[in-house]
């Protein structure tokens, strides 16, 4: 990595674009092809994307609603992407988002009953969120150990840990968890109480945007800081682009294997604590369903950059924001959204039919070589 | 760039084709729409879902498209749920519109559309199927503004509960119904429990009724375990009960579709089955209706009228469906009694017995 600031300066802005060019343009295929489908399905393109727009940018209420829906989408998507970044996928975001949300639930609504007293927010909101964090990071640090100690495969045991998880949770909120409310029908647990709550960020009724939202872009830049500019980080990548090398450079690859999955499950936990603390004060079954899954799709979107990460989030909450005044405007079905988003990654994971269709040379020795060994 | 352009030409063929084959499936766009804040709007919010899921979300829309052609909306509009975070913004973005009414579908939007009521004082709010009291988490109920469509499903089970007794030849029935933690599915049960006693009573008979809750699992669950449902209805079957009514989603289905298989008379729940279920048609007693369209359609007739009721709650029809294919099974003097029954209840000469909620 030593290199001249200017230097340095013109060539990552060079490399951004080299790196933002595919997605870019992966993205705009996509949308192109779905406005065909909106087309052929007899709809109008046009005042659909207009509804989609209007409805994720239009007023100041709907940016709040999509950096909402953005927040967990950060979070899960770091947490994928620092995972890919040490050669490890971890398919359990899903499973430790449960988890994180699970357990900052509990500590929000019942840690007061257990001490007796009322807890101050600075205490009680930190504890919540933390011990969401650590319970992602153990469920994710598991299928870690098992990884480097036994040699079992990450892909399979987090899909494990999944069920695990999830089926943890639909039994403690079923079960001892439950709101005792007669009048729930609802899996879900009691609200938590005030003092765990994360305020919003403006004092405006029904702008429901949050805290939970800078603390995860400034998460973002902690990963990249991480990553980039310390020690573990270097290990991490290194590991990740070849652990054999990594070894004979006298990593402790098993141990920082471990790190990566416990890091990247705490990620996803935070997903979960901050939604329960800063958006729905309480955990319900059915909430989150799929965004651990749609983590993966933004991790590859953002080049598993963490502020790449943020723009992909910035993106796929958008479109799931907008969708409702899609449909409200044109009545087609928000599931196209869904379409799109296969499209995107369809594109950003076989970026060849991209590179041919707009005729890019590959770059990706560049990349590679600035990357690692500093050119 | 010349390749470029044949590229997308072939994307475009490719799209073209496509339209060829899927085209006319999706409804045309709804250009259109009045200007909702002088024109007669009704606004409908799923849960979760869609709106031909042949559930709630389908019976709903229905009694809302209902209130159009009947005349009674100018508009009538729909928003799919796609996670439950939006519960707030979809319900918002009809409100805003100045729609008039705004319908909520199902137990899970109870409070967003309490919330929503408070918010929006001059939106009138009804949720299908929400169960409303006066308590800490809704200190300000009944609002002027919000109605419950709610049902005594104790006296669909009732009636159901009194045909499935006197068609029994063996005086053995069996129900197979979802958790008895909730309401609606415990005053199912009890209700068919009731029933079958009260025609015990009437005629001499003795009947066994075997009723069982599938309560030992989630709430995530217990709706949708077709296969339990067809084992549970099985050993029913198995110890000589030859009527199954099978209560609960996805669960009750399998106990329906169970009965039918082994051919013993099924009885369906909710909606008329017999259009639902089609394998278990000929089996198919019956069904506890709890018909939303109807009921819902009156009370937005209602609404316009001035006329909104300011309890909090509207009870809607309780009934059962037509007989159909198993109608030769059913003698006059059952069909007969089945009249009265229904027509007891609904002016409140026969009582079911059921308390709301199960005691504790």
């Amino acid at each position: 990595m030593q290199k001249s600031e200017e230097q340095g300066f013109a060539k990552t802005l060079g490399q951004i674009r080299d790196a933002m060019l595919v997605p870019l343009l992966a993205i705009v295929t996509a949308i192109i092809l779905g406005g065909l489908t909106i087309w052929a399905a007899g709809g109008d393109p046009i005042a659909a994307y207009k509804g989609l727009i209007q409805g994720a940018f239009g007023s100041a209420n709907s940016i709040s609603e999509t950096a909402i829906w953005a927040t967990p989408y950060i979070f899960a998507g770091l947490a994928v992407a620092f995972g890919f970044k040490g050669g490890l996928f971890n398919i359990g975001a899903e499973g430790q988002i449960s988890l994180g949300a699970v357990v900052a639930a509990l500590i929000g609504y019942a840690l007061p009953g257990w001490l007796h007293m009322s807890i101050p927010a600075f205490i009680h909101i930190p504890l919540a969120v933390g011990l969401g964090m650590l319970a992602g990071a153990i469920w994710g640090g598991i299928p870690g150990a098992l990884k480097a100690y036994t040699g079992g495969h990450e892909v399979i045991n987090t899909i494990m840990m999944n069920y695990i998880a999830l089926n943890l949770t639909s039994f403690l909120l079923n079960g001892p968890m439950r709101d005792p409310n007669p009048l729930n029908l609802s899996a879900r647990t009691p609200e938590i109480a005030l003092s765990a709550r994360i305020p919003p960020l403006f004092n405006i009724p029904g702008m429901r945007v949050h805290w939970g939202f800078i603390f995860a872009l400034l998460i973002a830049v902690l990963i990249w800081w991480i990553l980039w500019k310390t020690t573990l980080g270097f290990e991490i990548r290194t590991v990740g682009a070849n652990p054999d090398a990594a070894k004979y450079a006298g990593i402790n690859v098993k141990r920082t294997i471990v790190i990566t999955m416990a890091i990247s499950g705490a990620l996803a936990g935070l997903a979960g604590a901050i939604e329960v603390t800063a958006l729905n004060y309480r955990h319900e079954l059915g909430f989150s369903t799929g965004y651990g899954f749609d983590a993966i799709a933004i991790a590859l979107l953002g080049k598993n950059n963490p502020y790449g990460v943020i723009l992909a989030a910035f993106l796929f909450g958008a479109m799931r924001n907008g969708g409702t005044r899609m449909q409200f405007l044109t009545q087609i079905p928000a599931d196209i959204i869904s379409v799109i988003q296969a499209l995107i990654l369809l594109f950003v994971a076989a970026d060849a039919i991209i590179r041919f269709i707009y005729r890019i040379r590959a770059r990706q020795e560049q990349v590679v070589l600035t990357r690692g060994w500093g050119g | 760039m010349k390749k470029l352009f044949t590229v997308m030409a072939i994307v475009l063929l490719a799209s073209m084709l496509l339209s060829a084959c899927g085209g006319g499936a999706a409804p045309a766009a709804s250009g259109g729409a009045p200007d909702c804040t002088k024109a007669f709007c009704i606004g409908d919010v799923t849960d979760v879902g869609h709106v031909d899921d042949k559930s709630f979300n389908q019976s709903t829309w229905e009694g809302v498209q209902k209130a159009k052609t009947d005349g009674v909306a100018d508009w009538v509009q729909y928003i799919e749920t796609a996670d439950s975070k939006d519960y707030a913004k979809n319900i918002d973005t009809f409100a805003q519109a100045g729609y008039k009414i705004i319908v909520t579908t199902g137990f899970n939007l109870t409070d967003p559309t309490y919330a929503a009521a408070k918010k929006y004082p001059n939106t009138m709010f009804i949720g299908v199927d929400q169960f409303l009291s006066k308590d800490k988490d809704h200190p300000d109920w009944p609002l002027p503004n919000l109605v419950g469509l709610v049902y005594n499903e104790d006296q669909s089970g009732f009636l159901v509960g009194a045909l499935a007794s006197m068609m029994s030849k063996s005086h053995s029935i069996g129900g197979v119904f979802g958790t008895d933690a909730v309401p609606p599915v415990w005053r199912y049960g009890e209700g068919y429990r009731a029933g079958a006693a009260y025609e015990d009573k009437k005629n001499g008979t003795t009947t066994t009724v075997t009723n069982v809750y599938h309560s030992d699992v989630g709430f995530d669950k217990t709706f949708l375990d077709p296969p339990w449902g067809a084992t549970t209805a099985q050993s029913m079957i198995d110890k000589g009960a030859d009527v199954i009514f099978g209560g609960g989603g996805a669960t009750g289905n399998g106990a329906v579709d169970k009965a039918a298989a082994d051919k013993v008379l099924a009885i369906g729940v909710d909606t008329d089955q017999y259009y639902t279920l089609p394998e278990a048609d000929a089996y198919l007693l019956t069904s506890a209706m709890k018909p939303i369209p109807g009921p819902l359609a009156d009370l937005i007739k209602l609404a316009k009228s001035g006329k909104f009721p300011n309890t909090g709650l509207y009870y809607g029809t309780s009934g059962y469906a037509p007989y159909h294919d198993t109608a030769k099974l059913v003698p006059a003097n059952v069909d007969a009694e089945m009249q009265a029954l229904l027509k007891g209840l609904s002016d409140g000469s026969i009582k079911t017995g059921v308390p709301p909620v199960k005691p504790q």
